[in-house]
């Protein structure tokens, strides 16, 4: 971080950014859709084991992420994600294993895009050194608040696998 | 050109996110269909927040909407209050306001530099504007950060804030990170200058259309103000004042054959909400900045070119900023003070309503005795547009039915764009295929 972005910080106050960061996405009024959101809040009860890295509910902030991976060596996503696979099933992967399916209508500031929005950090050469992504398979996306059966019964290996991948 | 005879069809429903499609067909210059068509699968929060105790109902609906997260706490927070007739103090009031001109900042800086922009520069997206004008990309990054930051000081965190609750505010900001923001919050208004000057140096491509529209927004008269908080409801077509409580004799919401959102009209077939709703309810109490360069475009009260809005919210940036540094000022000659809340819940029913960055935002709750909500409605911004983007397509199709069809379908979705909607932000999640 540069003098001048230290003095640009709001708080005025020096304040380093965490080598890591760990962004839960998505929306947890629409059932699995809030899985990244709900790992990121039980991810963050154990910060204090974890003092390099910075837990981030990111919600539907979209674009916001380009800030919250900026200064950063590494970012890890977790997102719900349709992969084709079976409900329930999380795989690693990174931006260049994949392309986006999703077609944007480019109507409102509403609609996002992870690998869009990595890709315009790349431009903006603000892309952290290594960037990972978490995407688990849904079965349901509707309006509740609860995760499904398929999910729900598989949160301890989510996150065993998620600390995994923050060991140093 | 295209004599006339035209087939546009602007379907963008992926999976759940559903997005507005564009339907125009026109033969030999006789237009045959032209709908602004919203099939968004209804979303059902209001049945959510039931059986929610007061003290959460924040929490929820601040969920509806990554990018209006602030406005949606705000509005639902201010409904709770006026509910169970909690007060709040002088200082938190104008902390919140703060919060409320944060994502105001961050929204239209965002709309500005990567929704509309593109279209001015004739790109079909940002992505290709940052090897195109990097400095102006990188300035409305800048500015963006400026806001998100702001946004974490106040409300806790960007998205989604955690300092908001009944009766007041959970944390403040000391005076020490106020009188940081405030001087980056004056940094920043030459950099709003330039941002300014990029847009109007493409001016010329923001297509010339005037439809007579109803205009609504929040009037404040005591003391009046350019307002985004406080108020009652007015438009362009009515001199006088509509109390928040009353919304529903303002929204008038009605079901449409073409849509799935319910949509909205006043003393005509439609009104319009949002950044030109405001400027053309609200201009002459801007601050002198943000009308230096209102001037600057030429825009004043009374222009009814729905493409202006774009041009208006980039006033209102210019506002929110510089009257957030007066803001300050009076909160740090007060001195911030700590605050302790305590509120009894009792039952109630009322509404409330705050400016979201695309228009006057209506929420409603009734609560039992114990604080639990037994019922709520909602009303967005973005359905109180829908009908007068009907008739704004009515009125330019005609207008422009000769040009070539790639061209009338850019007007077309650069009309929509220019209302900054809000179709659906209830799902982002990834859709991928492995390469490799």
């Amino acid at each position: 971080m540069t003098d001048d972005e230290v003095a640009d910080h709001p708080s005025g106050i020096v304040n380093m950014r965490r080598s890591t960061v760990v962004l839960g996405l998505g929306n947890p009024l629409m059932a699995d859709e809030g899985i990244g959101v709900c790992l990121v809040v039980q991810l963050s009860r154990l910060a204090t084991e974890h003092l390099d890295v910075e837990f981030v509910d990111a919600g539907t902030g979209g674009l916001a992420i380009l800030h919250q991976i900026r200064d950063r060596r590494k970012a890890v996503f977790i997102d719900c994600a349709y992969m084709g696979e079976q409900p329930g099933v999380i795989r690693r992967f990174t931006p260049e294993d994949v392309c986006s399916g999703k077609v944007l209508a480019h109507q409102s500031l509403h609609e996002a895009d992870l690998l869009r929005i990595l890709d315009m950090s790349r431009q903006l050469g603000q892309t952290p050194d290594e960037v990972v992504i978490f995407g688990i398979q849904p079965e349901r996306i509707e309006p509740r608040l609860d995760l499904s059966p398929s999910l729900r019964g598989r949160i301890d290996e989510y996150l065993t696998v998620l600390l995994k991948e923050l060991k140093p | 050109m295209s004599k006339g005879t035209v087939n546009i069809n602007v379907h963008h429903v992926t999976r759940i996110e559903g997005h507005g499609n564009i339907v125009l067909n026109a033969a030999s210059g006789k237009i045959e269909k032209l709908e602004w068509q919203v099939p968004e699968a209804p979303r059902f929060f209001e049945a959510m927040v039931r059986g929610r105790s007061y003290e959460d109902i924040q929490t929820i609906v601040t969920r509806i909407c990554g990018i209006c997260s602030i406005t949606h706490s705000l509005a639902s927070t201010k409904a709770v209050e006026n509910a169970m007739g909690i007060t709040v103090s002088e200082q938190a009031d104008k902390v919140r306001i703060l919060m409320h001109y944060s994502e105001q900042l961050q929204s239209h800086v965002l709309h500005v530099g990567y929704l509309a922009a593109p279209d001015f520069f004739g790109v079909p997206s940002v992505v290709p504007l940052v090897a195109m004008a990097p400095d102006a990309v990188k300035t409305i990054i800048g500015l963006h950060r400026l806001a998100n930051d702001w946004s974490d000081l106040i409300a806790g965190r960007t998205t989604h804030p955690v300092t908001l609750k009944p009766g007041g505010l959970t944390k403040f900001p000391t005076e020490k990170e106020l009188r940081a923001l405030q001087d980056r919050l004056k940094k920043s208004l030459p950099d709003l200058k330039v941002v300014a000057e990029v847009v109007l140096s493409v001016a010329g491509n923001i297509p010339n259309f005037q439809r007579p529209t109803e205009y609504v927004a929040l009037k404040q008269t005591n003391p009046p103000a350019y307002t985004f908080y406080h108020g009652d409801i007015t438009s362009t077509d009515y001199d006088g004042a509509v109390a928040i409580n009353d919304w529903k004799t303002v929204a008038n919401e009605y079901v449409s054959d073409q849509s799935t959102a319910k949509w909205t009209k006043w003393h005509r077939k439609s009104y319009a909400v949002g950044a030109l709703a405001r400027f053309n309810n609200n201009a002459e109490h801007l601050s002198p900045t943000a009308k230096a360069v209102a001037k600057m475009f030429g825009l004043e009260k009374g222009n009814c070119n729905p493409y202006m809005n774009t041009v208006a919210q980039l006033i209102e940036a210019v506002h929110v900023v510089e009257v957030s540094i007066a803001m300050i000022d009076e909160l740090l000659t007060q001195g911030i003070k700590p605050e302790t809340v305590k509120v009894s819940p009792k039952a109630g029913k009322a509404s409330g309503c705050v400016e979201a960055p695309r228009g006057i935002l209506f929420h409603e709750y009734e609560f039992d005795r114990k604080g639990n909500c037994v019922g709520a409605d909602i009303c967005i911004p973005t359905n109180q547009n829908h009908a007068g983007i009907q008739e704004d397509f009515e009125a330019l199709v005609p207008m422009i039915l000769d040009e070539p069809e790639d061209k009338i379908r850019l007007k077309l979705e650069m009309l929509v764009r220019s209302y900054d909607p809000c179709v659906s932000c209830s799902t982002h999640m990834l859709d991928v295929q492995f390469v490799r």
